[in-house]
């Protein structure tokens, strides 16, 4: 058995991979809806959603992670993220305050999902910006590792021909 | 001379140690406790709580906290509100390590475009 294709098949890793793809996103999601009435918040939310780009390489690869996820638009994306939170902090200037004035502070109930104002919303903006550029550095040492002796000239793991789902062509 | 030090060195650590048990015994005012708040009634109604004798100084933290931002989870209340400058400058801390890791990594993400 040559050495070279440990990796692939695998088939235990993978269905792993698949199952635990959604429960990693669901839970990182619900982290980062629920960041101003539960335990957690942006940062953290945001880091265990971008944990599926590492089971989505560990199951599926170098070649299945790249065509599944556009790392220029993830970076593109963090910036977007960065310039929401500048803008509801200055939600507060607009409305002639100073710099990250809570404006909407009573806008629902206590305890309720949209109850803190731009408390929620700036959480959410942190925790989409720290998903995509944790993601994308992510996705950077991914494809560092990907290009060692094991693998082939175009940085792809060597694939069988049974494999299913981002095999080299 | 290293057994000299050694000895030196255990019997100062002992006079600290007795030091410190004699200073436990003193009569410290509680600051952080909480154990008598009632969570519930100070969530349903955070501006008629009664605060007359606090326990500490977790149920004021919370009863300001309450009527000021109407958050539940504190922390997320201090890192977005009132620190807001904090975790602005935390992000763009993130923002920079990534550019540098891409700035330095550049060969990979030229090859990861090349594997598409």
């Amino acid at each position: 058995m040559k050495k070279k294709n440990w990796k692939r098949d695998d088939l235990i890793v993978r269905c792993l991979a698949d199952s635990y793809l959604p429960i990693a996103l669901v839970l990182g999601f619900y982290v980062i809806l629920h960041g101003n009435i539960s335990p957690g918040g942006g940062f953290q939310g945001g880091v265990l959603a971008a944990s599926g780009v590492l089971l989505l390489y560990l199951g599926y690869g170098f070649r299945g992670a790249a065509t599944a996820v556009n790392m220029e638009r993830m970076h593109k994306l963090e910036a977007v993220g960065a310039l929401a939170y500048v803008f509801f902090a200055m939600l507060g200037i607009f409305a002639g305050y100073n710099f990250c004035r809570n404006i909407l502070w009573n806008s629902g109930n206590i305890g309720d999902l949209w109850s803190a104002g731009t408390i929620s919303l700036m959480n959410y903006s942190v925790g989409f910006k720290v998903l995509t550029g944790v993601g994308f550095l992510l996705l950077l040492i991914i494809s560092l590792l990907s290009t060692g002796e094991d693998h082939e000239h175009d940085g792809t793991i060597p694939t069988t021909e049974h494999e299913e789902g981002g095999a080299a062509k | 001379m290293k057994n000299l030090i050694a000895a030196i060195s255990l019997i100062l650590v002992l006079c600290l140690g007795v030091y410190a048990v004699v200073y436990m015994q003193q009569e410290i005012p509680i600051t952080y406790d909480g154990r008598d708040t009632d969570v519930y009634a100070l969530q349903q109604d955070p501006h008629d709580y009664d605060l007359s004798n606090p326990d500490g100084v977790a149920d004021i933290i919370v009863k300001e906290n309450l009527e000021k931002t109407q958050a539940v989870n504190n922390v997320t209340a201090i890192v977005f509100d009132f620190r807001g400058y904090d975790t602005l400058g935390e992000s763009f801390v993130l923002l920079i390590a990534i550019t540098g890791a891409t700035v330095i990594l550049r060969r990979a993400r030229d090859r990861w475009e090349g594997g598409k």
